[in-house]
């Protein structure tokens, strides 16, 4: 277990050193990253005065190594529109973007359970084509535009529910279903699969022998092992779903990390887009070790490769 | 003799539904998806403006008529989706035989860099890329193309795995064949129909990516339309005329919804499993 460990840290670190390097190179092959970092206004002495400032006259090796120093602490700087560190204008926003993840995560695995228990107990075949159905015409409509469906419904029509903005639990009722309905299709079926492979093992049978109803059996004895696989591929998806933020934010005005991205890159911030899209990185590298090491624990097979 | 198959048939269905609207449309008599009238502006679907024309599917709020603007999106979009599915098939076919066939640390470090590219969620790459290296349709094209190689890779590195131990592979090798002639000549027809199959499954995710990055005003940029960008400016709208939203939305749904059905026909008949 210590040895996988080790690996797994290991390679989290890598991925953050690759994103950091890769970012460097980046910015440096665009051009002067001392023009990209100033406002467009800014002044030939101010190029300059930037320039010896964050040593651009220095050998490539030298600023490459200043960079990697600067990133490791989240220093990128200050933010060229509000004049504070890009880093803490970031953290900011990591609350809203959690809160949105985390309930789109526990939305998507909620209605995947419901659905995929409803599928198994309904004997009505039009009703499990129906759910299968809409799950993968969900998958074919973008973020964006499901987003805005639901809007359509539920705010401008219903008018049950606000458009945009964050505040109470209303605010986050058609986001974190625009997030969190993206995989159903992908989450029904593994549940379905699962449920059906335990079906067909003895502790079913011996249940049903026992002459416990369908309902029990499902729910008390199937249900603990079925769920497994389901909660281990929505915790892969969890850092997709971080992703799937900067979209849904920007539909619904949520003011977490992605909108402030996107924000940033209209008003040519690089500061904050560096600052933001390393964050998100490394929150995505952490969800994906942690779940890895989760499933470790649960399953002792995936330690040994 | 094929039996009747319903996805195949759905497929078959949206996507001729595609080809009218991005083939056959622009060849209609009176096609002008730039002209402007700002007194036939925001028409509903079946308007007419004041001079008595009549449009199918309204117009924008530049009195722009929609259908003209939808189908000419869908061949800027249908372009980018196009060229990024060659070059990340190009890529990634490369990448992946060469990973496949010498083994080691070339394969080693390949596979490193797609676990790297894959550490990153997609939509930031592209986004902080745009934001430093500017929007335009080739950056969009090229981007999403560079960002894509890794299905390509990990399928073709695989089938790679086993093909290499064949016999007909063997025999080429003990014949004194380069490994340049092996990879051209034995491997690369045996790896490029199912790269085909991964691509017809690419092509949907790259559209919706190309649609999401305009949508953020990253990808596409005016005058030249995109269903993404035309999606965003109908959102102000959306009480008012919520056609200029919903229209783009339907197409892309059905190009993408085609593209589904269409994978997951190929998928069955060949009894794959794609790794997405």
């Amino acid at each position: 277990m210590a040895r996988f460990l080790l690996k797994r840290i290991l390679q989290s670190v890598l991925t953050v050193f690759g994103v950091i390097t890769a970012a460097f190179f980046l910015v440096r092959l665009a051009g002067d990253p001392a023009v990209l970092l100033l406002p467009i206004e800014a002044s030939a002495e101010d190029i300059e005065r930037i320039r010896a400032a964050l040593g651009l006259d220095q050998p490539l090796i030298v600023q490459y190594i200043r960079f990697l120093g600067d990133a490791v602490r989240g220093d990128f700087g200050d933010s060229l529109r509000q004049g504070t560190s890009a880093m803490a204008l970031v953290l900011e926003r990591v609350p809203a973007t959690l809160e949105l993840a985390l309930t789109s995560f526990f939305v998507g695995i909620g209605l995947a359970f419901v659905l995929g228990i409803l599928m198994r107990m309904t004997r009505v075949r039009w009703l499990r084509e129906l759910i299968t159905w809409i799950a993968l015409g969900r998958q074919a409509i973008p973020l964006f535009s499901f987003g805005l469906l639901l809007i359509l419904i539920f705010s401008i029509w219903l008018k049950w529910l606000p458009t945009f903005g964050r505040g109470t639990w209303q605010h986050l009722v058609l986001p974190a279903l625009t997030l969190g309905t993206y995989e159903l299709a992908l989450y029904l079926r593994l549940f379905n699969a699962s449920l059906a492979s335990e079906q067909r093992l003895d502790y079913v049978r011996t249940a049903y022998a026992k002459g416990q109803g369908h309902l029990k059996v499902l729910l008390r004895h199937m249900l603990p092992n079925a769920l497994l696989p389901l909660v281990t591929v929505a915790g892969i998806n969890l850092g997709l779903l971080l992703g799937g933020t900067v979209v849904t934010e920007t539909v619904f005005s949520w003011p977490g990390v992605g909108r402030l991205i996107v924000q940033s890159v209209s008003q040519r911030d690089f500061p904050v887009i560096l600052a933001g899209t390393f964050l998100i990185s490394v929150m995505f590298v952490i969800i994906n070790l942690l779940v890895d090491i989760l499933y470790g624990f649960l399953d002792p097979r995936v330690r040994m490769t | 003799m094929p039996k009747f198959n319903l996805s195949q048939a759905t497929a078959v269905t949206l996507l001729a539904i595609m080809v009218v609207l991005i083939i056959i449309v622009p060849l209609l008599p009176g096609y002008d998806p730039y002209k402007q009238d700002l007194g036939g502006a925001l028409l509903p679907m079946g308007g007419e403006n004041f001079r008595g024309d009549f449009y199918l599917l309204g117009t924008d709020t530049l009195g722009r008529d929609m259908l003209d603007r939808l189908a000419l999106a869908g061949q800027v979009s249908a372009l980018i989706g196009l060229s990024a599915v060659m070059v990340s098939l190009f890529i990634g076919v490369t990448l992946g035989l060469i990973a496949g066939y010498f083994r080691g640390p070339v394969e080693n470090v390949i596979m490193g860099l797609a676990d790297l590219q894959l550490s990153i969620p997609r939509v930031l790459l592209l986004i902080a890329v745009t934001a430093i290296i500017g929007p335009s349709v080739t950056n969009l094209a090229l981007l999403l193309g560079l960002t894509s190689w890794v299905a390509y890779g990990r399928v073709a590195r695989g089938m790679t795995l086993s093909l290499r131990e064949r016999e007909f592979i063997l025999s080429a090798r003990t014949q004194g064949s380069t490994a340049t002639w092996n990879i051209r000549k034995h491997l690369l027809p045996n790896v490029l129909p199912q790269m085909l199959i991964v691509g017809s499954y690419e092509f949907g995710m790259i559209i919706v990516m190309e649609a999401s990055l305009s949508y953020l005003g990253l990808g596409v940029q005016p005058p030249l339309p995109s269903w993404g960008m035309m999606v965003s400016e109908g959102q102000n709208y959306l009480a008012l005329a919520p056609h200029l939203a919903i229209l783009p939305s339907i197409a892309l749904f059905i190009l993408v919804a085609g593209f589904q059905f269409l994978s997951q026909a190929f998928t069955r008949e060949n009894e794959l499993e794609l790794v997405a």
